[in-house]
This record gives C-alpha cells, sequence and structure tokens, in this order.
C-alpha cells in the first residue's frame, strides 16, 4: 500500500492537501484538508452592514465579485429590501461576466493539462487537426495554419533547456490518451481562450467600474447612473461595448469551449464512471428576473442519493428548508465547539491539533444539510435543472451528451454525469447556457431602461434590534452563502459557507466524508509518483481553496510525496 | 511603450498586503502619466495573466518568502522569475506569478521588461496592516519602484498635498 499526500505548497501555509491510501491500483481512503485558518469572517464583527461587501470581497482574490454579491444580498434580505430591476440584470451580466471568464481558465488553463498531453503535439499532423476541428464545429479559428504556429511554438519550447509552463506536467502518462491531432487542437484553443476569458472579464470591469474588486455594489442595489445620454453614466456607448464583447464570447462558448469539452470527454468515456462519490446535490436559484427575487432565470433545488426524480426546488433566500437546513459540524476541523451549528449561531474559535487521520485535520469546517453531506457547482446545477425539466438545462445538456455520444460511439447518458467527466463536462454545458443567457438579459436591460425607469438604488434602513438574512449567490463552483446577524444596524456575526467548502469538507460527526474525499475512494492511480488520476478527480471540482493567502516562494515547491505503507 | 506596477497580496492577512499597500503608497505620494498603471490584484492568482497582456513593462510587488529576515526587500529580474520551478497546481489560488508570465510569453501577448520587487514578511496574521518592519520595507520598495518607472522615460511629480499614510483597509480597521 502506497500513501500519497498531494501538498503542492509545502512550504506556505493555506492550501489545498490532499491525502490518499492507494490500494491494489486504487484509492482506498482519502482525507482533503485546508492548510490554513480561514475564521476571515470575524474581521467583519461590529462593522457597519453596508460596507461589509467591501471586505468580504478581500475573503478571495479568485472570486472577488462572487463574495460582494453574495454579501449585499444577506443584507438586503435581513431588511426584506428589494433591489430595482435594473441593479438585478446589471448585478447579473457582472455574475455571467465573472462566471464564463472563470469557467473558460478553469477548461483550459487549469486543467486540460490533465488530459492534453503536450509531450504528443510534436507528431501531430496540422491538416489533420484542422480537419477534425471543422468536424467538430464552424468556429473560424480552426486553420491549419493556426494548428501549425501552435504546433512551432511548442516544438520550440520542448527543444529548449528549459520547458517553461510545461516543466512539471506528467507527459507520456498511461492515463493520457488523446489521439496527436486532439492535443494539438486542445493547446491551440488554450491560447485563443486567453483572449476570451479577457473579455468576458471586461464586462465584469465596464459594469463594476474596476477588476479585480468591483466598486458598482451597494446594499440595496448598484451605484452605476443610468442615463442612455450621459457620457459620464451607464449610457448607450457603454451598454453596446457590452453588447460587442458578448457577441465575441457567445460564439466562443458555443463553438470551441462546449465542443472541446465533448470532445475530451467523447475520448475518455471511462471517466464517466470515476470519481461519483457524495451523490446530494446542492444548488440555489440565480440571476433574478424581479426586484424581489421572486423568479429566476436559473432554477435551484436539492436531489438526494443521485434520484433525479425526488428534486425538491430552492425557491430562494426566503426559502424555510433552505433556511433551516444548513449547519457546520468541526467535529474533524480544527475548531472548538461540539455539534453542528447553525451559521447564523456560528463560532470560528480555533482549536489545532495537527493532521489526525481519525481526529482533526482540516481548516474546512462540514457544511451538511438536513445532516448529509452535499456536492455543490456545475454538475449539481445542471442535475437539479436537468431533473426540474428546464428547458435551457435540458437543451444544453441533451446537446453536450449528443456530442460525446457520437465521438465515444456509444449513447451516454445524463445518468453518467454522476461523475469526474460529469463535473468537467457540467461547467461546459452551464457556461453555454451562461452565455444564452448574457444575451438575453443585455436585451432586458436595454428594453428596461427605454420604457424610461433609470432606478437602481433602494435606501437601506436599519431597524432597532436584531435581524438576520441569508444572501445566496450559485457561484462558478457552486452554492455560496454569506448569513449575517445584524444588531442595531451592525455586523454581530457573520459566516460565509463558499463552495469549496462544501466539496472539501472533512468528515463529520458520523463519519461521513465530504465530497473530495468520497470521489477519490475507488479513483485508478497507475503510478503513485505521478497521481495524475488524483489530480483529475479532484480539478474536476475546480478548488478554490485557500480564500486568501497569498506569498511568493521562489524557493519552489513539491507537489507529490509518496510513502509506501 | 507603457508599463503597470502590480501589487499582489491579501490585505486582510496582514504582511500579505504588502504588493497592494505599495502601490496605494506609490498613488498617494506622486502622480504618473497616463501610460503607466498602477493596480491593486490582491490575489488573482493565474488570473494574473489578464492583467499582464498590453503592457510593455510590469513592476510586480508581493510579499516573498525564503529570501531573508523580515523586512528585507529583494528585486527578482525577469528571466530568473521565469526560471522558477512550476508545479501542477491544485487550486487556483496557488502563487502564479512564474506560470502567468510564462503563459504571457508563450502567447506573445505578455510584457518583455518584468520585474518584481519583494519584501519577506513579518506577521501574515488575519488582520489588516502591516507590521512595523514591513511598513519600512514599503517605503523602500516604493523608491525601487519609483526609481525603475522613471529609468523608463516616465515622468513622475511627486504630490503637493500630504500623502495619505492609511490606506482604506488600515484606516477602517484601527
Amino acid at each position: 500500500m502506497a500513501r500519497i499526500s498531494i501538498d503542492p505548497v509545502t512550504r506556505i501555509e493555506g492550501h489545498l492537501r490532499i491525502d490518499a491510501e492507494v490500494d491494489g491500483g486504487k484509492v482506498s481512503r482519502a482525507w482533503a484538508s485546508c492548510t490554513m485558518w480561514r475564521g476571515i469572517e470575524t474581521i467583519l464583527r461590529g462593522r457597519d452592514p453596508r460596507e461589509a461587501w467591501v471586505f468580504a470581497q478581500r475573503f478571495c482574490g479568485v472570486c472577488t465579485t462572487v463574495h460582494a454579491m453574495a454579501s449585499v444580498r444577506a443584507v438586503e434580505d435581513a431588511l426584506s429590501l428589494d433591489v430595482p430591476l435594473n441593479a438585478q440584470l446589471i448585478r447579473n451580466l457582472i455574475l455571467i461576466g465573472h462566471a464564463l471568464h472563470d469557467h473558460i481558465v478553469h477548461f483550459y488553463h487549469l486543467s486540460a493539462l490533465d488530459w492534453v498531453d503536450v509531450a504528443a503535439i510534436p507528431r501531430a499532423d496540422p491538416t489533420k487537426a484542422a480537419a477534425i476541428a471543422a468536424s467538430l464545429s464552424d468556429w473560424p479559428g480552426n486553420s491549419p495554419q493556426e494548428m501549425k504556429k501552435v504546433q512551432g511554438k511548442v516544438v520550440a519550447l520542448l527543444q529548449s533547456t528549459q520547458l517553461g509552463i510545461f516543466a512539471n506536467g506528467y507527459w507520456g502518462h498511461p492515463a493520457m490518451k488523446l489521439p496527436p491531432e486532439v492535443n494539438l487542437l486542445a493547446l491551440t484553443h488554450y491560447f485563443q481562450a486567453l483572449e476570451f476569458q479577457r473579455k468576458a472579464n471586461q464586462v465584469v470591469a465596464i459594469l463594476g467600474a474596476k477588476t479585480p474588486h468591483i466598486q458598482n455594489l451597494a446594499v440595496g442595489g448598484v451605484m452605476n447612473a443610468i442615463n442612455f445620454d450621459s457620457l459620464a453614466t451607464l449610457n448607450l456607448d457603454r451598454l453596446y461595448m457590452i453588447k460587442t464583447l458578448i457577441d465575441e464570447i457567445v460564439p466562443f462558448v458555443h463553438q470551441v469551449y462546449l465542443p472541446d469539452a465533448c470532445a475530451i470527454a467523447g475520448f475518455y468515456p471511462e471517466w464517466f464512471a470515476i470519481g461519483g462519490g457524495v451523490r446530494n446535490y446542492l444548488a440555489v436559484p440565480d440571476l433574478p428576473v424581479d426586484g424581489k427575487a421572486s423568479a429566476f432565470d436559473l432554477p435551484g433545488g436539492r436531489i438526494m442519493a443521485g434520484e433525479l426524480a425526488g428534486v425538491v426546488p430552492i425557491t430562494g433566500s426566503r426559502d424555510a428548508a433552505f433556511r433551516k437546513g444548513v449547519v457546520e459540524d468541526v467535529t474533524h476541523a480544527w475548531y472548538k465547539g461540539r455539534g453542528p451549528q447553525h451559521p447564523w449561531q456560528g463560532e470560528t474559535d480555533p482549536d489545532y491539533t495537527d493532521f489526525q487521520d481519525d481526529g482533526k485535520y482540516s481548516w474546512v469546517k462540514a457544511p451538511r444539510f438536513d445532516g448529509k453531506p452535499m456536492q455543490v457547482g456545475p454538475l449539481a446545477n445542471v442535475l437539479v435543472g436537468y431533473a426540474q425539466q428546464h428547458a435551457l438545462t435540458r437543451k444544453w445538456t441533451d446537446d453536450a451528451l449528443g456530442r460525446v455520444s457520437k465521438i465515444a460511439g456509444r449513447p451516454i447518458g445524463v445518468d453518467r454525469m454522476q461523475s469526474t467527466m460529469g463535473r468537467y463536462l457540467s461547467r461546459a454545458i452551464r457556461s453555454a447556457m451562461l452565455a444564452e443567457l448574457a444575451t438575453n438579459h443585455w436585451e432586458r436591460l436595454v428594453d428596461n431602461i427605454s420604457k424610461g425607469d433609470s432606478t437602481s438604488y433602494n435606501i437601506p434602513s436599519f431597524p432597532k434590534g436584531a435581524v438576520e438574512g441569508v444572501g445566496l449567490h450559485e457561484a462558478p463552483r457552486g452554492t455560496l452563502s454569506h448569513w449575517v446577524v445584524i444588531k442595531n444596524g451592525v455586523l454581530s456575526n457573520y459566516q460565509a459557507v463558499v463552495p469549496t467548502t462544501w466539496n472539501a469538507s472533512p468528515r463529520d460527526e458520523g463519519g461521513l466524508p465530504g465530497p473530495y474525499e468520497a470521489s477519490l475512494v475507488g479513483t485508478p492511480v497507475a503510478n503513485a509518483e505521478q497521481p495524475l488520476e488524483l489530480l483529475r478527480t479532484v480539478h474536476s471540482f475546480d478548488p478554490c481553496m485557500a480564500c486568501a493567502c497569498h506569498t511568493l516562494d521562489p524557493s519552489g515547491r513539491t507537489i507529490a510525496t509518496v510513502k509506501v505503507l | 511603450m507603457n508599463l503597470a506596477v502590480i501589487g499582489l497580496g491579501n490585505v486582510l492577512l496582514g504582511d500579505d498586503g504588502f504588493g497592494p499597500f505599495v502601490v496605494e503608497l506609490l498613488r498617494t505620494r506622486y502622480v504618473f502619466p497616463p501610460e503607466v498603471e498602477l493596480l491593486d490584484l490582491g490575489t488573482p492568482g493565474l488570473g494574473l495573466i489578464t492583467y499582464l497582456h498590453g503592457h510593455d513593462a510590469v513592476v510586480i510587488v508581493d510579499a516573498v518568502t525564503g529570501a531573508g529576515n523580515p523586512g528585507d526587500v529583494r528585486v527578482y529580474e525577469g528571466a530568473e522569475l521565469e526560471r522558477l520551478p512550476i508545479a501542477p497546481r491544485v487550486s487556483p489560488h496557488d502563487p502564479a506569478v512564474s506560470e502567468a508570465l510564462g503563459v504571457a510569453r508563450l502567447a506573445g501577448t505578455g510584457p518583455i521588461d518584468v520585474c518584481l520587487v519583494g519584501a519577506v514578511p513579518g506577521s501574515r496574521e488575519l488582520g489588516a496592516g502591516l507590521s512595523p518592519r514591513a511598513r519600512a520595507a514599503a517605503d523602500a520598495a516604493a523608491e525601487i519602484v519609483r526609481r525603475r518607472v522613471e529609468e523608463r522615460g516616465f515622468a513622475i511629480r511627486s504630490r503637493d498635498a500630504d500623502p495619505l499614510e492609511q490606506n482604506w483597509w488600515v484606516r477602517s480597521c484601527s
């Protein structure tokens, strides 16, 4: 038996550590640990709720926008404060821009090289690669010349003494199975994707006044002054800049990202049988289309034990079952306290031991819903929508599974989505949906302003005594909730239950593992020294772990240590 | 030619906020020409690539470990940064300066002239504001950045008013 410990930044505190015991070529037990204290919410106690979002968006450097949004929504929920329709739509466009940026970066720049073998690219025939690309989509950026150019760059880099960004990949690993031409095609799109993730980020920058760390939010709406004809406001010029960007991003998502994700899934169909893990799914509704946030373009719900037919909708932040159902358990986390606590009563009192396999081993608390671990993220999003016959979810899921089945040469149905590959594919499906909604929400915003509505902000007022609220956002990595208690206009408690806490949660009081841990069990490992398969499953969740500490380490890092037990 | 001064780090974690602090210090002390952008990027991980685009030169300011005692300031040139080993990343948070530079170079859209001005952090505990040593290092780093920007032909003017000594995250946390 071997024990693999993936601790990518061993000299820096604050990251995801994965431990896995491998027995007979498969993972038999796994632990997910966050190695840094995450009690960053405590900095918000005693503050003005109207400025909490400015701090909340510094919780995390990668998902700044999502914390800002959940924070203002939490305070609005506590005050039962409606938001003008213009503000909802502007926020939605920001959230869509952010999510598309994030999903494109995840697929191409953070995880594609788990599946794409750069070392095979010199053997590819660029003309054949272009022909394969043409069979997948009408994208104009797939010419043989374009492929040849990228192949040239790779060949030059592989021949140089420094491999640069490709220095540490698991090239030639037995789990790499794409034809050389498909590797070249994917890497060509890796470079093209740089431009489109930037365009998605520009949508956020124009509406949010700045990225990262948007400036336009306020409890009660947005601070964008709206006037079609004024130079200093959100005017027609700016709105058409956004439309131009959306019109460039949408074809990239529909003609490049989705077909690429389907192609990789079709060439690796065995990964539809690996990494299922926790089969309870949770997603909250998002993209509200009215001021009260009573109707949404993306549905929420929960599915238990993988039974899509038993889906229960979640209707919004006022959903009684949701407000009551979420608790956090610290039995195996480095905090004091016993038994599960509701976030409004949540405490964050550190109690560090060391890494104990059967005791405490993580700074992440274990969120549970009705006592059960839940998987969150694009897969939960897609399954919850599919199970509720949501038309847009069905359209793009069926489209994607049709493409995958064609390439794999056998039918792959929605039942196979509860897997490592299902998580990758769901992110592309969700992106395709969001791309379509981007145009739709832009049109609604312009329509509403055209009707003469230029309001974007309602003034909040704080009651005497205590009020509680929860702000929800279905973020790129899944369900995000900020829980606030406001006493006499001041924050007395603030808890953020973030997507990666759901997915990377340690075991709970009853010993039930979290989604990362459960999904790793059974994952095959061909070579314990090169645990590529573990990274594929961990990356499928798009971990966003150390929502905080970042210090450059010029002395280098190690990725995996392997101990034979 | 244009240039960006990029501050990296988390302002809620003590000396980890060194980079953004230096950027704010420069903003309050000097007026830069429009070709020079000052960017507080927080902790973008690989998202740094997005902001490298379109700049001929960048000066990154960050906290660095393993380089000496708290408050020590070190300057790394671009080639040195790109030689740092890159490991497969688990989370998008893993510091990604060398990887982002490598991707930008390969894509042909990145800056040609790169350096990083780093300070060794003392405390990285939860809380806003710098330790006294890091605060002293911030002055030294700001001076290094100012000189580097001027050497590239940009005219910098000192502000007349007293510089704002504290940033928003320090002011509202003290």
